[in-house]
């Protein structure tokens, strides 16, 4: 399949640029500090005691707690630093791919650019896929197996990570096809991630701005922008098995990203290079 | 059913400000050797961008074995090298190959098998495994070849093929490239070592601001009707003599005489009236100027039009 070819092709980009390999590696050591440093001593399906690299924290715990507790810091810790670095290891694919005397090669392929986009867009989406499922998958495995408990709802986190990385990696696609610059697409697009906190807190910015216009502006941005802050909170929410309220940023952010690489395949093939 | 066929092909750039090609209506036979030839900026990259997909026709149409040039499968039957071409260093030859021969569509038992061919033939054979970040230009650009080739495509677009190359290799790639005529394979060239198209081409189109100026054979363009060049042994005299006696013109270079005739038989009253006066003829050969001589006229015929 050609648009396999893209993919793999992408992938073997991101390894030999380090970045694939140093994600894993921290991976990698994340998921061995779960099986060496993390030790539980389990009676009656309490905890008894709990060490970490030998330091023994005291009292008595419910185990589904400290599960939970332990998840939800590796998934939060993935959505925060695990998209930060996940941004940044794959700002410059497209550009690079954008390059005179590649991508003329590439077009002259028996391939639609359309075809061409997407296996570049999913190569970026798969690198980060297989190191954040290889991360919750081999930890959601260690952490089971050592308390006995099976939380399901931290597989999904990696799934809500992965769509949150896709839907920002849309928009870091748009930029780049725009401007070709990996540097101008990766500013942009954390601004968005860090600006999002500040959108779902725009009821208490409203008060310290003197017009209505800024208030429709705030609003609007909201509601167009990937909600990220909200994404975090539901990936939060499925680790520790509570129940979603509202699935709406999902859906909204989701057709950001839709709507982004829509934007990406047509501006696209519609350029001359 | 015609390789390419291009029918008012143009293409603007900046709304129309500069104009890279203009209503250009060309059509290359399957098997030939077809060459571009014109001035930097005369068109000729974005002709070849145009029927690539690379770039989109302002208006007109363009066709690749009967196949419109904006629909992607056209591009099945076809190779490209592209000038400053650029393949990702981190990969091996044999991985550029696959890659991107897996994109052209090739299965990966063919690959298995085509691509040490290739290789061979490109006389990389023992750089397969080697990054591309370590080869020469003239390496780049003879895997940039195997790549072109990789889906054994009957239509071959080469961007400055012999850049960076040097003589022995360029003399190779000649040799390639008129086997690979000879295997019916048509093949679109675009060049500025003018002595290398000369060589090989059947056929040239020159190109200058973005207008077709000549299409023909190089034969043709190449060959001087009715000249022809005489080189005898001490002979000055009788030749100036008989020159004026049939009113033939006659011009001298480097002990070279070159007449111009109105026919055959003209040259061959100068022959007989030579031989009368017992001049020792060594050689009658029909004049020809080189590719380079004749691209040069074109382009400052025009220019001395324009002035």
């Amino acid at each position: 399949m050609k648009i396999l070819a893209i993919i793999q092709l992408t992938f073997r980009e991101s390894f030999a640029k380090k970045t694939f390999i140093a994600f894993f590696g921290i991976s990698t050591l994340t998921c061995l500090l779960f099986i060496f440093a993390l030790n539980l001593d389990i009676v009656n399906g309490m905890q008894s005691s709990i060490s970490l690299f030998g330091q023994e924290a005291q009292g008595l715990v419910e185990l589904d707690r400290i599960l939970f507790g332990i998840e939800s810091a590796v998934a939060v810790l993935l959505f925060t630093g695990g998209l930060f670095m996940s941004l940044f290891a794959t700002s410059g694919l497209i550009p690079s791919f954008l390059q005179t005397g590649n991508v003329e090669l590439l077009i002259s392929k028996p391939m639609s650019r359309w075809h061409i986009l997407t296996g570049r867009f999913l190569g970026g989406v798969a690198i980060v896929a297989f190191n954040v499922f290889y991360l919750v998958i081999f930890s959601w495995l260690i952490l089971s197996i050592k308390t006995g408990i099976w939380n399901w709802g931290f597989l999904f986190s990696g799934v809500m990570i992965v769509i949150t990385f896709a839907i920002l990696y849309a928009l870091m696609t748009f930029l780049g096809i725009i401007t070709r610059s990996g540097a101008f697409s990766l500013m942009i697009t954390y601004l968005i991630l860090f600006f999002s906190p500040l959108l779902l807190q725009r009821n208490q910015i409203y008060a310290l701005l003197s017009g209505k216009f800024y208030a429709y502006l705030l609003d609007g941005l909201y509601h167009f922008l990937p909600k990220t802050s909200e994404l975090g909170n539901i990936t939060r929410l499925l680790v520790q098995g509570e129940s979603v309220a509202s699935w709406t940023p999902l859906w909204t952010s989701f057709f950001f990203g839709i709507l982004m690489f829509g934007l990406s395949t047509y501006i696209f093939s519609r350029k001359n290079f | 059913m015609a390789a390419i066929t291009t029918e008012n092909l143009t293409k603007y750039y900046s709304k129309g400000a500069i104009r890279a090609l203009e209503d250009l209506t060309l059509q290359v036979e399957p098997g030939v050797i077809f060459s571009l030839l014109g001035p930097n900026g005369a068109g000729k990259t974005t002709l070849l961008k145009l029927l690539l997909g690379i770039c989109h026709p302002t208006r007109g149409n363009a066709k690749l074995f009967d196949q419109d040039i904006r629909d992607y499968h056209s591009h099945t039957k076809l190779g490209y090298l592209a000038e400053n071409h650029r393949f990702p260093e981190f990969l091996n030859a044999n991985q550029v190959l696959y890659y991107y021969g897996k994109m052209g569509g090739v299965s990966s038992n063919i690959l298995n098998e085509r691509i040490p061919q290739l290789l061979k033939l490109v006389k990389l054979d023992n750089w397969g495994k080697t990054k591309t970040r370590k080869y020469s230009k003239g390496m780049l650009q003879r895997l940039g070849i195997a790549q072109a080739l990789i889906n054994d495509p009957e239509l071959l677009f080469l961007d400055e093929p012999t850049d960076g190359i040097d003589p022995v290799g360029r003399r190779e790639i000649r040799d390639l490239l008129i086997s690979l005529q000879d295997r019916g394979k048509t093949i679109f060239l675009n060049s500025h070592l003018l002595s290398e198209v000369e060589r090989v081409s059947d056929q040239i189109a020159i190109l200058k601001e973005g207008r077709l100026k000549q299409k023909g054979t190089v034969q043709e363009f190449i060959s001087m009707k009715d000249q022809f060049q005489i080189r005898m042994i001490d002979g000055k005299e009788s030749i100036e003599a008989e020159c004026a006696r049939l009113n033939i013109g006659l011009s001298s270079q480097n002990g070279a005489y070159f007449v111009s005739v109105n026919d055959d038989q003209h040259l061959n009253q100068l022959i007989d009236a030579l031989r009368n006066r017992k001049v020792t003829i060594q050689a009658i050969i029909p004049h020809k100027i080189t590719l380079e001589d004749f691209f040069i006229k074109v382009i400052e015929e025009k220019e001395e039009k324009k002035s």
